[in-house]
């Protein structure tokens, strides 16, 4: 079943064509990456998913909904979650009360109280590995836990589709590694991921189909195998040693 | 868990019980004095909630005092309306006002915020200057209150007493609500807030209004006590310093920071009027300076301290110098 | 008849342009709103009279005084001051700058009394006239051409000199100023004694053209803000434009509705502008 679906996006910004007709389907259950040089369009994608930007041209559909045009908070509400690529905590709340924000206010938000909502974070906390830094403040955290963070906020909103935006940029390898294992976890709890990245390893061992931008435009689009293999991609993205680098 | 919640209990109600039974020990000038710092204490709590919980720094508040003055006036004086009714629509009014003046003003950030609610306060001060029905700079008299001296006196102190309890027991409920949590999250990460699910917008405008309501309520219980007013006073950017520096000195973002440092501002301010009439308020230049370079955090930051020394000022300092 | 508003106007608003400039370049390079602005504006004021009643200085002369002594006066209060809290929340020190306001303004009143007083120059009353239609005073012609000579000197300073552009960096980005060796905290007193000295400036030229008191500042901080605010922050451009647009629309409205709108014609275009366009006319860089 088709998820969530983009129909020939299109994102002016004043004369920049930031994203240049492109079509996209998420399946449920599924992880779809979305790779591309820097300055390809991808967060600019993901934020007119969120609602940040209202597309030009094109739709969004959610669940069969088109949303374009709708309030980040009402997309949120709906049941897609997001994280920033530089986090956004927030910063004087411990990280208990940064992921309760998510539970009282997401998806599932309606009818809960705000004990109820704290309840429900420290659920979400252990489940991302934050459970013995609940009471720690949130811009005491290092990097790799304010990410761990950024997915607890996005998680505690109790989404059926989660956009990862870089999630892994700063993380050593251990750090990634560890990052691979909570994103297929979220997976496996049921939510669909679409998951921006630059980090080849990561993309390769996580996602089950990829497309590209390049410049705006989707350039490749099918399962990981064949996209990493193919001639465009490499050349757009990495240049020709990508082969020799990775096996 | 259970002892620490009681024993703040305890002490609220012990304080408040203070101040319920202040007006029977003392004199008409003690009360009065208590009175204002009660309107001030109301004001400067009003303006926590918009600009110490949400993080919007409003610098025009002095509007709403200034609307509830003028409503209750115009009620009463023109309209034949009891103190009663033109009370509650004084504050309803301030809140219109501000949902009205916040859903384009609340758009801006920051400095933009800030001049916006001045140049609206400034603007409003203007325009009741000039219109009829305000009286223009002549000024509206109000209907007096049927009461002896020492029972008016009574009167106007419970009055705002009574407002203020219930601004901080409403601030206090929201704060434990998910409304006070949304309110946290914008002034920590707008962005951040709106993309969990949280309408900023109504979030931001419901602080306004509440902020507006109360501070029109204290605007309103001024002009029945006063009996005459001018737009001046009661639209002076000057109330608008007063009420954030109370907040700051006190601390913003506590509940009852407002409440000390009107407290304490308002005693510094008599201490030295008494001590140095002429230059006094020069001198309450320099103590703004003063607690602004050293104690930012206010004055409940201060008590919340475990080791408090010289060195919990160079800290202040060495965290914000250049 | 309307020619004659029109010159009052633009020339009211070369003065309210002048005003401006000093809060813009401390607001753009530093992001401080500073609410003592008026109160250094009286300071020049201020100057000028003292030098004008005492040593008997023509005021136009006492310019570069007045100038001088108040730079200084921005860059120690910058320096030591205000650079202690400046990496504080803004709001913090929109604070400060409330006291220093306080502190100024009441030292001078306790210096000097509330007395309102003039600076009465014996060509004070001398003009010229177009035709039959307008008369243009001397002295606000002077003053307005002083103010474009002032405005070019500041954009010379900012855009042609090594100061200049430490200011700028800074402005656009303060830790890679600092890596190129930029001296943070003495650029910043610079551009707040700019800023100051121009506001100083501004209270020189004023205390020639209308009485001054030492309360009055606070309405110049806020017709400041207007001006800002229409003409946009990032260049010396802004204010001139923002203070000629005030000028002429003050001076029409007032003409129109009656004098004691004055203060209401501002405060509305200034709530409207950031409605509508924040950034103002010019406005961009943010």
């Amino acid at each position: 079943m088709v998820i969530l679906e983009g129909r020939n996006i299109t994102k002016k910004f004043a004369g920049l064509v930031a994203v240049d007709r492109v079509d996209f389907k998420l399946h449920k259950g599924e992880i779809l990456g979305l790779i591309g040089p820097n300055g390809a369009g991808k967060t600019t994608m993901v934020n007119v998913i969120a609602g940040i930007y209202a597309p030009t041209e094109g739709d969004v559909f959610f669940k069969e909904k088109n949303i374009s045009g709708l309030k980040p908070y009402q997309i949120g509400r709906l049941g897609i979650g997001r994280t920033f690529q530089i986090v956004k905590p927030f910063p004087g709340m411990t990280v208990r009360e940064n992921a309760s924000v998510g539970a009282m206010f997401g998806a599932r938000g309606k009818g809960r109280s705000a004990r109820q909502a704290e309840k429900k974070a420290e659920e979400i906390l252990d489940f991302v590995g934050l459970g013995d830094q609940m009471d720690v403040r949130a811009d005491q955290l290092n990097v790799a836990s304010r990410k761990r963070l950024e997915v607890a906020k996005a998680l505690a909103m109790g989404p059926d589709v989660v956009l990862f935006d870089e999630v892994m940029a700063g993380l050593n390898f251990s750090e990634i590694d560890r990052a691979i294992d909570l994103i297929r976890k979220v997976r496996d709890s049921g939510i669909t991921i679409l998951i921006i990245e630059h980090v080849m390893r990561a993309i390769k061992r996580v996602c089950d189909r990829i497309f590209v931008l390049h410049h705006g435009q989707k350039i490749a689009d099918g399962s990981t195998d064949a996209v990493l293999a193919d001639e465009n991609v490499i050349q757009a993205y990495l240049g020709k040693r990508y082969k020799a680098l990775v096996g | 868990m259970g002892n620490y919640r009681l024993k703040n209990y305890l002490i609220c109600s012990l304080i408040l019980l203070g101040m319920m039974l202040f007006p029977l020990f003392n004199n008409n000038f003690v009360i009065r004095f208590g009175t204002d710092i009660l309107m001030f204490a109301i004001m400067a709590s009003a303006w926590n909630i918009i600009g110490g919980y949400t993080g919007y720094a409003s610098f025009g508040n002095v509007v709403f005092f200034g609307i509830g003055a003028y409503v209750t006036a115009i009620l009463m004086e023109k309209a034949g309306l009891n103190f009663a009714v033109a009370f509650v629509l004084s504050g309803f009014g301030a809140a219109l006002f501000a949902i009205l003046i916040g859903l384009p003003v609340l758009r801006l950030r920051g400095h933009y915020f800030a001049i916006a609610t001045l140049g609206v306060a400034e603007a409003m001060k203007a325009l009741v200057q000039n219109l009829e029905l305000t009286e223009g700079n002549s000024g509206i008299y109000l209907p007096m209150l049927d009461l002896s001296v020492k029972s008016q006196y009574y009167f106007f102190f419970y009055m705002m007493l009574g407002t203020l309890v219930v601004t901080l027991l409403v601030t206090y409920l929201i704060l434990k609500a998910k409304f006070g949590y949304s309110l946290i999250a914008i002034r920590e990460d707008e962005d951040a807030a709106n993309s969990v699910g949280i309408n900023t917008t109504y979030a931001k405008t419901m602080a306004f209004a509440l902020s507006g309501f109360f501070t029109g309520l204290a605007g309103s219980i001024y002009a029945y006590q006063q009996a005459f007013i001018k737009p001046g006073p009661v639209f002076t950017v000057g109330t608008t310093v007063k009420m954030i520096v109370m907040a700051v000195f006190g601390g913003i973002g506590q509940l009852f920071g407002p409440l000390l440092g009107a407290f304490c501002i308002e005693i510094i301010s008599e201490v030295l009027s008494n001590y140095f009439l002429a230059i006094h308020t020069l001198f309450f230049g320099a103590v703004v300076i003063l607690a602004i370079v050293f104690t930012p955090k206010g004055m409940i930051d201060i008590a919340s301290q475990k080791k408090f020394g010289l060195a919990y000022f160079l800290q202040n300092i060495r965290e914000n110098r250049v | 008849m309307l020619l004659q508003i029109i010159i009052n106007g633009l020339l009211k608003g070369g003065l309210y342009a002048l005003m401006a400039m000093g809060m813009s370049l401390i607001w753009g390079v530093m992001d401080i709103i500073n609410i003592a602005h008026g109160s250094f504006i009286m300071l020049g004021a201020f100057a000028t009279y003292w030098l004008f009643t005492l040593l008997g200085v023509d005021p136009f002369l006492s310019l570069l005084p007045s100038i001088a002594m108040l730079f200084i006066l921005g860059y120690i209060v910058q320096r030591y001051l205000i650079n202690l809290i400046i990496r504080s929340s803004a709001f913090i020190t929109l604070v400060l700058t409330f006291g220093i306001e306080i502190f100024i303004n009441n030292l001078a009143q306790v210096l000097w009394s509330a007395d309102v007083r003039m600076v009465q120059v014996p060509y004070g009353a001398a003009n010229f006239s177009i035709g039959t239609v307008a008369t243009v005073p001397i002295v606000r012609l002077m003053a307005f051409l002083l103010v474009i000579v002032i405005s070019l000197i500041l954009f010379y300073i900012l855009n042609r000199t090594t100061l200049g552009r430490s200011i700028r960096a800074t402005s656009q980005d303060l830790d890679a100023a600092r890596l190129t060796g930029v001296d943070v905290p003495r650029t910043y007193a610079v551009t707040f004694g700019l800023g100051v000295g121009a506001a100083g400036a501004a209270g020189t030229l004023w205390s020639i053209l209308f009485p001054i008191t030492p309360m009055m500042g606070g309405i110049l901080t806020l017709k400041s803000f207007v001006v800002v605010i229409i003409g946009g922050l990032g260049s010396m451009l802004g204010p001139l434009i923002g203070g000629l647009i005030l000028g002429l629309t003050e001076a029409m409205g007032t003409n129109l509705l009656g004098a004691t709108y004055e203060n209401l014609i501002g405060f509305t275009i200034l709530v409207l502008v950031l409605i509508i366009r924040p950034k103002g006319i010019l406005g961009g860089t943010d």
